[in-house]
């Protein structure tokens, strides 16, 4: 009995060493980069020996646009990530406006193209004149798992 | 207890534990959670298996057939919803992964026939 | 000798005591032997360095002015020299995107400019839903672009791995979305390769499900990974989610690495995935880098994360 797990042993000792034997050549020196097919290459050079640059102020968020013309009815908050009302009916011809109630910045962008807001920041306002009927289902370009619909009717 | 039994759960732990070894050593080593698993699992089996073949207490055949049990469930879970992040496809790493599940699955029929064998005894005496 | 099950006498008790004791005191040793052969392993393929390097940073949002982090310039200036200060000059820096909050001249300005600072050969960068507010990623392109395909995807060869960039953050309808364009450089891309050349992806949204409730993951990502399936290493990086998570998916794990801007909650911790702000003192450890290195013969990378502290 003794001998058998001694051979057990000698076995397990033997597989490990095996597992971890390898022998693989490694390089010394930089790698090289090869790029596809191109006509410049990708990316930019970093430096070499300089410190990084001293801190600039941070540039401030985008002014908003459009004028504000709210008719009762025809807004829509961008509060918490949701659109609200996440669906507005308004009659064909009519101007709706969104305000941006959110720290984070949200922008517009209709699934069919039609219209396509600015970068909102925080407060900013979009507003877009729907002269046809239809229904226009709407994402944040940024966030768009945040969606809603304008319905209009004619 | 029979000692072939006992000396047959040690050897399937053992190819077990080996599996996993290899595998941890060979780049599994750096997947999260996963990874230290498949250490744990080597570690753990070799170490019963070297106690069941010096004659030790009966739970730790239980406690073998724990761990191979545990191994086969996680084998599973991988294959399926996946654990903790980490899923594979059939019998990937091949031939690796193949071997441990067979190794794990003699374990577990070995105990159970160690099982068996105990109530018989009982049984008869 | 047959042990009656519901008694044990102390005798007894110090036997089982002492087989428990020996067997958890051999797969200690036994764990410590695994690993000093795992790490040995390591390094005699290493013998000096890894045969790739490199670091990623992600979603710097230079522009935000908010309360979870009032200074995003100044971390992502931390980050800056934490990469210069690893010990080592990474082979590359990639920057997984959201590199500025709002897509102004002046913030990519600013941004490139804090890139220049980087000491590494070649700095990469993929653009972030913010990097292409307006102007369906022009302004970055203009800044960031020269050398790259279509919206701004292109791939490379270093130290025998093949890293591809990817865009996924245009023409978004709910979740990530690469394009048929963009699909059908992958085909082509890796046509050539032999199943065992590693493969780094890059993108800015996870590649993988990660919640898409908030939009982290993409909608044809399946279809790129299809093309990737044969390959026995594939490492798919991302920012997007500013934290460090990971998954593997049989040949293919992804890593979603951490911002140097602001913390996200975790998926479903809320409403929405807005910024989090934390208590005084605790936004660095949620801020960070990630160092990557590839060892010829592993399948898996090998990634450390390292807090901005």
């Amino acid at each position: 009995m003794p001998e058998r797990h001694q051979g057990a042993r000698v076995v397990l000792l033997a597989a490990m060493l095996l597992a971890g034997c390898s022998s693989h050549q490694s390089a010394t020196s930089p790698p090289s980069v090869t790029f596809g097919s191109g006509a410049t290459t990708p990316g930019m050079p970093g430096m070499s020996g300089m410190p990084p640059m001293p801190n600039m102020p941070a540039a401030t968020s985008t002014s908003s646009t459009g004028s504000p013309a709210p008719v009762a009815g025809n807004a829509v908050n961008i509060d918490n990530f949701a659109f609200v009302p996440a669906t507005l009916t308004v009659p064909a011809g009519s101007t709706v406006t969104w305000t941006n109630k959110d720290d984070e910045p949200h922008n517009i962008v209709a699934n069919d193209g039609s219209f396509r807001s600015p970068g909102m920041g925080s407060q900013a306002t979009f507003s877009h004149t729907f002269p046809t009927a239809g229904t226009f289902d709407y994402v944040c370009g940024i966030h768009p798992f945040m969606h809603a619909t304008v319905v209009v009717t004619q | 207890m029979n000692y072939l039994i006992r000396f047959g759960i040690a050897v399937t732990l053992t190819i077990s534990g080996i599996s996993h070894a290899y595998l941890y050593i060979h780049g599994y080593q750096h997947i999260p959670t996963i990874g230290p698993a498949f250490m744990l699992q080597a570690s753990v089996s070799f170490a019963l298996a070297l106690l069941i073949l010096l004659g030790g207490p009966a739970w730790l055949q239980w406690a073998a057939a724990v761990l191979a049990g545990g191994a086969l469930i996680a084998f599973a879970l991988s294959r399926t919803v996946g654990l903790f992040g980490f899923s594979e496809l059939g019998w990937e790493p091949s031939p690796h992964a193949a071997i441990s599940v067979v190794a794990e699955l003699v374990t577990v029929g070995l105990w159970v026939v160690c099982l068996v064998e105990r109530r018989r005894a009982v049984a008869h005496a | 000798m047959t042990d009656d099950p519901h008694t044990m006498n102390r005798r007894q008790l110090i036997r089982h005591s002492a087989w428990f004791g020996a067997a958890v005191g051999l797969a200690v040793v036994g764990g410590e032997v695994i690993s000093h052969v795992a790490g040995t392993a390591q390094a005699s393929h290493v013998q000096g360095r890894p045969a790739l390097r490199f670091a990623q940073v992600s979603d710097s949002h230079i522009g935000f002015l908010g309360k979870a982090n009032p200074n995003v310039a100044g971390s992502f200036s931390q980050a800056i020299e934490r990469i210069n200060n690893l010990g080592y000059t990474p082979d590359f820096v990639i920057h997984t995107g959201d590199l500025t909050h709002l897509a102004t001249p002046e913030q990519f300005d600013q941004v490139k400019q804090m890139m220049t600072g980087l000491r590494t050969p070649h700095v990469f960068t993929v653009p972030g839903e913010h990097d292409s507010v307006d102007d369906a990623g022009q302004k970055y392109r203009s800044v960031f672009g020269a050398g790259t395909r279509g919206d701004g995807w292109y791939s490379f060869d270093i130290a025998g791995v093949h890293v591809i960039a990817l865009v996924n953050t245009l023409n978004l309808k709910k979740l990530g979305h690469l394009g048929a364009d963009q699909l059908d450089f992958i085909a082509k891309d890796v046509a050539a390769l032999t199943n065992d050349t590693p493969i780094i992806v890059f993108s800015h949204i996870p590649l993988f499900a990660m919640y898409p409730d908030w939009g982290w993951a993409t909608d044809d990502a399946a279809q790129a990974l299809s093309h990737l399936r044969r390959f026995s290493s594939v490492t798919c990086l991302n920012g997007h989610v500013h934290q460090v998570f990971s998954k593997t998916d049989g040949n293919v794990t992804f890593y979603s690495g951490t911002t140097t801007a602001y913390p996200l909650p975790h998926p479903g911790d809320g409403p929405a995935p807005k910024p989090v702000t934390l208590p005084a003192g605790q936004l660095h450890d949620a801020l960070g880098i990630r160092e990557v290195s590839y060892i010829r013969g592993h399948d898996t990378l090998a990634l450390k994360e390292q807090a901005l502290q």
